[in-house]
Order: C-alpha cells, then sequence, then structure tokens
C-alpha cells in the first residue's frame, strides 16, 4: 500500500486547511479524499458540515483512484538524478522528462547522490573531475535548485561519493586516493556582514555556495579509489584501483580489514538484507565478498557472463538475493544469488557503455 | 783297407746334407790319424768339380779322379741291376766308389739308431756310487770343518744389515703382511644390477622357451580353441604376426594325438634365436627431442598480464602515430595525423580534450614528473609543451607558474632551436613554449626527473640530429659532433646519465657527464626502428624492421642476450612497464605480443623472456598495423594505437 504525499490548498477561505504535506494512501478515491479535508475542518472549526469536494489535480478533475490518475496524467514521485559529462547533473522524472539542469561544475561530473529525498526541497550532491564537491537544495515544487556548499579539499578528481545512512555525514573518494569524510547538513548562509567587505566573494560563493572543509581524511590505498560506500553509521567500505577493497572505521579514520583481489576494482556495493559485498571489476566477473571475513580475501561467489569490465553493481533494496550489473558491453544484467551460473534477465538496450545503475525504492 | 785307406764317403740314400757332413766328419775322425789322402782340408769338394783332379797328395801330385764318367743312364742302369748299389759311397776325396763292409753297414745302423759307435761299449754298466747313502767308517776327506759351517752365516748377516739400512732410508719398502681374514669372491656380483660388475655385465642370457600352457594341451579347454572367424584371421596374418604358431587342437584321448609335424620347425627357429640372439647390450641413447628445450613456465603462472581487448578510444580520423600516459595512469594523450591531440579517461575511453595543431602529430610524450603537467607533442618541426589542465588543479597551476617564472639570462647564447612563449589563444588551448627546430622532428622522449626533453630529427647527412632541451632554463644543446648514421630514436637511461641512441644497426650508449661513448650494441638487424629501456636500467630491447626483437642485456655482451622472431611483418614500437616484468612489441601485422621478461637482481641469472599472449584487435589500414605501444604505469594494462585511428586498452 503506497502513500502519496499530497497538499491542499483553495481559493475559498471558508475551507482553508494547514498548507503541509500529507501522506494520503495512493489508493484514495474523491469520497476518502473529501472526508480527509471534512475531518481537517471540523478539527479546526467546529460545526463545519460535512461538505462533498471535488479536487484538481494539475488542472484536472480528480474522478477515479489517486493512484490510477496519477498514472494516466504521468505525474510522478520518483525522480532519477544523473550526472554527466557535460559538467551538469539533471533531475528526472520516471518518464524520462528532464524536469532540472544543475550546473555549476566547471568540469565533468563523475558521481551524484541523494541526500535526501523528501517533501519539498531535497539536498543532492554533485562530485567532479575539478576536485569539489557540491551540496545542492532542489525545490521541487518551484523546480530551482541551489547551490549550498562547494567541499573542497581533494586533489584529484573526485570519482565516488557516498551518503551515510543517517544523512548526515558523506564519504568521497578520489584520484588522489584519499577518502574524506564531509559534514551533510547545510548551515544557514552568513549575514550579510561580509557583503560589505568582499562582494566580490560572495558573489563568487552565491554561484558555487559556502567553502566546506572536510571532517576526515582517510588514507591508506596505495591507487586511486574507484568507489565507496557506507556499511552502517560508523563503518566505511572503499573498492580502489590498487585492487583491495579495505573497510574502515568512520569514527577513528582506522582500516579495520582489507579484502585483495586480483584485478582492479569498478565498483562495489553492499546489501543490509544479506550482509555481502558485491564487486565489479575490470575482468568479467562480478564477485560476492564477505566483509566479516577475517582472512585477507575470500570469494563467495563470482557470477560470470558480462563480455566487458563490470562497471556498475548495485544490490536489490528490498530482495534479499538481487542484483543488477552494468557492463562496458552495453548490457545490463539482474542476478539471483541463488543461480550462480546464469543471469535471470540480460537488459540489453544501451547502445554504448553502461557506466552506473541503481534501483528504485520499491524495487523496481 | 778300406777301413784304413779309405776315405769313405757315405751316399746315403734319401738323407740330407747336413747328415753326410756329420757321418763323414765322425768318420774321418777315426780315420784320418792313420793316412791323409788328400791334403786340400775341409773345403766344399765341388769347388773340384769341373777338373779332372780332385786334390793334391803328400808330395803335392795331383790325385786324378777315376777316369769313369758315369751318365745319367749308367747310373739308373747301376741303380737298378748293381745289388750293391745301397752300400756304394762314392769317395769325396778320391772319388772312387767304396763298397762298405759289414762292419761298416753295421756301424751305420748303430748310429742311425742314436746308440754307441762301439760294439762292445756296454753302457748298461753298474754305477758305483761315490756318494751314497751307506754309512761308511771312514769320511770322504778328514778336513776340519770350518767354523762358517756351525755359526750363522756372514754373508748373510751382511746383506740383511744391507736389507735393513735400505728399509730405514725407505729404498726398500717391506711387504706389507697379509691379511689374514679370508677373501671371499662374490659369486653373485654380476647379478646385481647396481654393483659395477653387474653394469658391466654383457653377457646376454639366452632367451627362455615358453614353457607349454593350455593351448598345447592335446585336450584344451573349449576356450583355447579357435573359432572359424578366429582360424581364418590367423591364417590370413603373417607368420610373424601370429600369437600362436599354431592351431590349438583337440583330440579324444592320446592315442589319436598324431605325431608332432612342426618339430624340426621348432627346433630350428629354437636354434636360430639361439645363436642369433644379440651378443651384447648396444648403450643406446634415448633422447626424447623435448627434454632438450628448455623448459619456460607456463603463461598461466606469469600472470598478471594484459589478455584481451577492454576499450576502444574512438575519435581520431586518421592514423594515431603515438600515444603516452600521465604518470598517475588516469588519462592518455594520443596524436594523429589528423593534426589533431586528444586527452582521454582511461577508464571509459572518453575525450575529455581535443588541441588542434599546425600539422601531422608525429610524437607526444608525456612528462614523467608528477609534479610538472606537461605534455611534449611535435608536429613537422616544431614542439609545443602544453599544459592539459588535467588532474590536479594545484600540479596545474604549478607547472604554469614555473614555466612563467623563467628569468632569461644576461648574454643570449646563440640555439640552434627558437624557444618561444606561446600567446594568446594557443595560450588558452593550454600551448605554453614552442620550440623552433631547423628540420622536421620526429621523436620526443622526456628524461626521467622531468627537466630534460631529447628530440630527434632524422636527416642522413647532418651532425644536428639529436638535440637535447632544458626546460627549466630554455637551454638546447646538441650533444654530438660527428654524424654516425640516420638516427632511428634515443632514450635516457632511467637512473644513471647515460643516453642511447638507435641508428639504423647499432645503439650507441653515451656517459653524458663523462661525454663520451661507452658501448656500441650491435643488433643483427638490418634497420632499427625503435628502443626501450628496461626500468631497471640494464636491459634494453630493440625493435627492427625486419620482424627482430632483441634484448640486449648490457652487462652481458655487446650482442643480443636473445632475439625474438614471434612477429610476422615489421615491428614498429616496442615497450616496457615500469613495475611489472612485462614488454610488448606492435607491429605491422596488427598485432601486440605481449612477453614476461623478469630480470633478475644477482648478476649470475639471465633474464628469462617468455612469449605470453598475442592481442589482436587493430584493423590494418594501408598495410599499417600497430604504431605505438605503451603500458599504464600501474596496471598490467597496455595500449596500442593503429593506422586504423583507434587506441586499443587490453587489460
Amino acid at each position: 500500500m503506497s502513500q502519496v504525499q499530497a497538499r491542499f490548498f483553495t481559493e475559498n477561505k471558508k475551507y482553508l486547511v494547514d498548507d503541509v504535506p500529507f501522506s494520503i494512501p495512493a489508493a484514495s478515491e474523491v469520497a476518502d479524499l473529501s472526508g480527509v479535508i471534512n475531518k481537517l475542518l471540523e478539527a479546526n472549526h467546529d460545526g463545519h458540515k460535512h461538505v462533498e469536494f471535488d479536487f484538481l489535480v494539475r488542472g484536472q478533475f480528480l474522478r477515479t483512484k489517486l493512484a490510477n490518475h496519477m498514472e494516466t496524467e504521468n505525474i510522478s514521485t520518483v525522480w532519477i538524478l544523473t550526472g554527466s559529462y557535460d559538467k551538469t547533473a539533471r533531475i528526472w522524472s520516471m518518464e524520462g522528462k528532464a524536469v532540472m539542469t544543475v550546473a555549476g561544475h566547471t568540469d565533468v561530473v563523475k558521481d551524484v547522490a541523494w541526500v535526501k529525498r523528501d517533501g519539498l526541497s531535497s539536498l543532492l550532491l554533485t562530485t567532479s573531475l575539478d576536485q569539489t564537491i557540491m551540496l545542492w537544495e532542489w525545490n521541487s515544487e518551484r523546480n530551482e535548485v541551489k547551490a549550498r556548499h562547494c567541499c573542497r579539499g581533494h586533489a584529484g578528481s573526485v570519482d565516488t561519493v557516498a551518503v551515510d545512512p543517517s544523512r548526515t555525514k558523506f564519504c568521497s573518494g578520489s584520484w588522489d586516493k584519499m577518502l574524506k569524510i564531509w559534514s551533510a547538513v547545510p548551515t544557514v548562509e552568513e549575514d550579510e556582514m561580509e557583503e560589505h567587505n568582499r562582494p566580490r566573494k560572495k558573489q563568487k560563493t552565491e554561484q558555487m555556495g559556502l567553502t566546506r572543509t572536510p571532517l576526515m581524511t582517510i588514507s591508506g590505498h596505495n591507487e586511486a579509489v574507484s568507489s565507496v560506500l557506507w556499511m552502517d553509521a560508523e563503518e566505511l567500505c572503499s573498492a580502489s584501483w590498487d585492487h583491495t577493497i579495505r573497510l574502515w572505521d568512520a569514527e577513528t579514520g582506522g582500516q579495520k580489514s582489507t579484502l585483495t583481489g586480483n584485478k582492479v576494482f569498478n565498483c562495489i556495493s553492499y546489501s543490509p538484507l544479506c550482509r555481502r559485498l558485491a564487486s565489479g571489476s575490470t575482468d568479467r566477473h562480478v564477485r560476492l565478498w564477505d566483509p566479516r571475513s577475517k582472512d585477507g580475501s575470500l570469494v563467495l561467489l563470482s557470477l560470470t557472463s558480462h563480455n566487458g569490465w563490470v562497471t556498475a553493481v548495485r544490490w536489490s533494496p528490498s530482495h534479499e538475493h538481487q542484483l543488477v550489473s552494468g557492463s562496458l558491453d552495453n548490457v545490463v544484467k539482474l542476478w539471483d544469488t541463488r543461480s550462480c551460473k546464469a543471469p535471470l534477465y540480460d537488459l540489453a538496450a544501451h547502445e554504448d557503455k553502461v557506466l552506473c545503475v541503481d534501483w528504485t525504492e520499491n524495487g523496481v | 783297407h778300406s777301413s784304413k785307406r779309405s776315405l769313405t764317403k757315405i751316399y746315403a740314400y734319401g738323407h740330407d746334407q747336413d747328415q753326410r757332413k756329420f757321418w763323414l766328419a765322425l768318420i774321418l775322425t777315426s780315420v784320418t790319424l792313420q793316412d791323409i789322402r788328400n791334403t786340400v782340408g775341409n773345403i766344399p769338394m765341388e769347388w773340384y768339380k769341373d777338373y779332372p783332379h780332385i786334390g793334391y797328395d803328400l808330395d803335392g801330385k795331383k790325385i786324378f779322379k777315376p777316369i769313369r764318367n758315369k751318365d745319367e743312364l749308367d747310373e739308373f742302369l747301376d741303380k737298378m741291376e748293381n745289388p750293391d748299389y745301397w752300400r756304394t759311397v762314392q769317395d769325396k776325396m778320391t772319388g772312387a766308389d767304396i763298397r762298405l763292409s759289414d762292419e761298416q753297414v753295421d756301424l751305420v745302423h748303430r748310429l742311425q739308431e742314436g746308440k754307441f759307435g762301439d760294439v762292445n761299449f756296454n753302457e748298461y754298466e753298474p754305477a758305483i756310487d761315490f756318494f751314497s747313502n751307506e754309512v761308511m767308517i771312514h769320511p770322504v776327506t778328514n778336513r776340519p770343518q770350518d767354523k762358517r759351517s756351525f755359526i750363522p752365516s756372514l754373508i748373510e748377516k751382511e746383506k740383511v744389515g744391507k736389507l735393513v739400512h735400505a728399509i730405514k732410508m725407505g729404498w726398500i719398502k717391506p711387504r706389507r703382511p697379509k691379511e689374514t681374514t679370508p677373501q671371499y669372491y662374490d659369486l653373485w656380483a654380476k647379478e646385481d644390477p647396481n654393483s659395477i660388475l653387474g653394469r658391466h655385465k654383457m653377457h646376454v642370457p639366452a632367451p627362455k622357451l615358453k614353457l607349454p600352457g593350455h593351448e598345447e594341451s592335446y585336450n584344451p579347454p573349449p576356450e583355447y580353441l579357435m573359432s572359424e572367424e578366429e582360424r581364418l584371421a590367423w591364417e590370413q596374418q603373417d607368420p610373424e604376426d601370429r600369437k600362436l604358431s599354431f592351431l590349438p587342437q583337440k583330440f579324444a584321448c592320446l592315442r589319436a594325438v598324431p605325431a608332432y609335424s612342426r618339430f624340426i620347425h621348432e627346433r630350428f627357429e629354437r636354434c636360430l634365436d639361439l645363436y642369433l640372439c644379440p651378443r651384447q647390450r648396444k648403450m643406446r641413447v634415448n633422447v626424447n627431442p623435448e627434454d632438450l628445450i628448455p623448459k619456460l613456465p607456463k603463461p598461466k603462472d606469469l600472470q598478471p598480464f594484459p589478455t584481451t581487448q577492454s576499450l576502444v578510444y574512438r575519435g581520431h580520423s586518421s592514423l594515431v602515430r603515438s600515444i603516452s600516459t600521465s604518470p598517475s595512469g588516469q588519462w592518455l594523450v594520443s596524436g594523429s595525423d589528423d593534426c589533431t591531440v586528444r586527452f582521454w579517461e582511461v577508464s571509459t575511453a572518453r575525450c575529455l580534450k581535443t588541441v588542434e595543431v599546425g600539422g601531422a602529430v608525429k610524437g607526444v610524450a608525456w612528462n614523467p614528473n608528477p609534479s610538472i603537467c606537461l605534455v611534449a607533442i611535435s608536429y613537422d618541426d616544431t614542439v609545443v609543451l602544453l599544459n592539459p589542465g588535467l588532474g590536479d588543479r594545484l600540479v596545474s597551476t604549478a607547472t604554469d607558474q614555473l614555466i612563467s617564472s623563467y628569468e632569461e639570462p644576461e648574454e643570449v647564447k646563440e640555439q640552434p632551436v627558437q624557444w618561444t612563449v606561446a600567446e594568446g589563444e594557443g595560450h588558452e588551448q593550454g600551448h605554453r613554449l614552442i620550440l623552433k627546430h631547423p628540420k622536421a622532428v620526429r621523436q620526443v622522449t622526456w628524461h626521467g626527473k622531468g627537466d630534460y626533453l631529447a628530440c630527434v630529427m632524422p636527416d642522413n647527412g647532418s651532425s644536428l640530429q639529436v638535440v637535447i632541451h632544458q626546460v627549466s632554463k630554455r637551454r638546447t644543446q646538441n650533444p654530438f659532433r660527428k654524424n654516425k648514421g640516420l638516427v632511428q630514436c634515443v632514450s635516457f637511461h632511467p637512473i644513471r646519465p647515460y643516453f642511447f641512441v638507435a641508428t639504423q644497426r647499432y645503439v650507441r650508449v653515451y656517459n653524458l657527464i663523462k661525454q663520451e661513448l661507452t658501448k656500441k650494441l650491435m643488433a643483427n638487424c638490418k634497420w632499427i626502428s625503435s628502443m626501450a629501456t628496461h626500468p631497471g636500467g640494464d636491459n634494453v630491447i630493440c625493435g627492427s624492421y625486419d620482424c627482430r626483437l632483441a634484448w640486449f642485456d648490457l652487462d652481458l655482451s655487446t650482442k643480443p642476450y636473445k632475439v625474438l622472431r614471434h612477429h610476422k611483418k615489421a615491428l614498429r614500437s616496442v615497450a616496457y612497464h615500469r613495475h611489472y616484468p612485462l614488454f610488448a612489441s606492435g607491429s605491422d601485422d596488427g598485432s601486440v605480443i605481449v612477453c614476461h621478461g623478469m630480470v633478475y637482481n644477482d648478476l649470475l641469472q639471465n633474464p628469462l623472456i617468455v612469449p605470453v599472449k598475442v592481442l589482436k584487435g587493430h584493423t590494418i589500414t594501408h598495410d599499417l598495423g600497430v604504431l605505438d605501444v605503451t603500458f599504464h604505469p600501474t596496471q598490467p594494462w597496455v595500449f596500442s594505437s593503429g593506422a586504423d585511428g583507434t587506441v586499443r586498452l587490453f587489460t
């Protein structure tokens, strides 16, 4: 039973309700919505009589169930954030319409991540070849995006970023072999005291946001870090070109353990459901590891079906055994770990190399 | 009278000359005391053969032969008819025939039997012992005994003393006492295959006969009898191929068994076996030809090395002559005949930057110093030092600062190459310094520290073929005065101040500090095309247009340590990996061959070279295949650029 966030507003002052988002079951009909409004009005004003309301959604009368209406009218709640080599990031709706372009980097955008994605304003991160990470705020209603912070500190192109489960911190990995942990909470802009003193600087920072420095720097890899993720609020996992996957303690910055492989790791993904790490390398295999093993390297399973480098892997957020992998041979494959010989599905629709894959929240 | 006077000449029938002489001498001595008739003496009477006389008597008168000439017929008649012929002897001295008397004949017979001549002589007279075993009263002599007969012998004492002295002086070694333990002869030494005697055993025992089995029985079990097909097959086989030389037969009882027809045949074959069997063991040396080939490790054990093509960098429109990787390994630069230089991101094959230059790009080289971000690009007769602005911003800006902080010296020396600073649009694109050379530049290569840059301007006539630039001082030098041949390529030694110059057939090693020629390596190739130096500094490989790759070990000799002929067509480029023991060669047949080349630290072991993989992927365009090969600085990956306008990554 999925829920939809909705806000109600009307010009009729008699029936005003609070301008806050409500969580409405997606299968509600007009009568249900009407009931909700009536209850709200009853709660606020006494002596309210039950009135049948009609609802307009985006200028259209709501006749069927809310979910059906939304489907037919193509109103989506799922947004896809992509970063591109044209130095911008874009937000797309489920249908494929580009809703917003996030421009601000001076070089290729290598990785993007949502910090939080609820309600009206969402926070998102973009990392780039220009050695910076920018924190943006997107107002989905007004469709505006604003740069809140520009995180500087890396000495090489930032190739990967990951947000921690508590959504307060994020970690980035780059070509300078370092991992840096930053705070993800946007601070309020300073007062206009600075405005008079340094107008030029204010202008620049207005465009790019306030500069931020890392909370912690973790070093230990011998080559570029290609992928980083949080296993829980205190544990980090990073994969790098020096053929190792390392587990770090986020509090102290110390290395917990290392898993060694033979080839450069391109990407990793962790599933809390089955507690396994999946990695894609510059050979054609997807390997599953147990991060708790103390020995050094124990590949539990090796899934082979691709014809080129595996550039992206992702576990399903809802399904314990499913994962998807994308590769340079233009094919995306869906695997079930219980059948290790062959993937469940091959999704061959891309015409060129697949660089990144992800799941939606419901597991679609 | 004949016994007194005659000198009997014995005519012994059938006896030889010696015996005759002997008896003649014997009889003469018994007679000569009385009467000497002939005074010639003991001479061969043939001397008087032709004379009528036979000698002289005591008075000196000739003694004439008796007048009678017995010719053959007379002799023959005499022989047949004269009954005394057998006892007639011609006296040599007088020539007369003398008839032997009975006593004389008897004497002759006795002598012939070997008895004593004298009849009366008895050789079996009883012997009278002078010394006998009978003890007599009186001794033979009464001489008293000498003292030496009952004291120890003095002579022996002297001899013993001499022997002792000799032993003490060591001239004579005393005999070792014999071993009292009995020595046994090992009867079975020859049987033991381990002992020397056993191995020398040349005796080959006769082949044993096979004992009779069930097939030879007169009533064999039915399974030993042959069926019809088996019998036909047996008959059709050659007698040598048959397992059994007979057909097993079944009889009801022993009485029914016929005579064995093959008896003689069998015995004959057994004899053949016995005397035709080999008498000596021939020690044949069984050499497996595979044992002679040195055992190289399998390629599986020599991982990691690039095995498959992973990425193709597409974008150039003409052949890509030269590629180079950044020291961090994130970027790749390629220069092509379509007058562009492209910068690629290695992991995604995306072209991030394209720079247009004024001519076909012949060589690109990324500065190996990680703190300087410069790329040297050569086209026509110009070399441009370009700051691509990729990678760390700080490094990029530091490089710019380094270039712009140059101060001109007071006196400007005359230089063969003109240095100018790029301005305007060139500067926007990234050009920082432009070097104008007198001739077309073919190859650029950096020194390991990143300050010196060597350029090659091949020209058969001039002595200005190689120039070395120093970027920090903006100075150019021509290190060579004499022209030694058409220079193909140059390279710096990674550690020591040596400079390698490859001309068409030789590679010359120069010491830059001492400014002299150190070594001249002779490659067996007709035309060297490319050269690479091992990061350890002691090995050099040269690729040539006649399909050969020569590996030189500088410590070993000036001739190549190994020459590899893996490619089918001309080699265009060779490269070493910086960390892994790999080297690669790209050739016109469109393939890149990666070999494992392990160089050991101890000087005793030679480098181990094992070809490991043939990487195919490029298409041959205009008869040209792979033009340049380079390794990734940190990963075991190889990049190759080809005439088809692509750069390929093999991992």
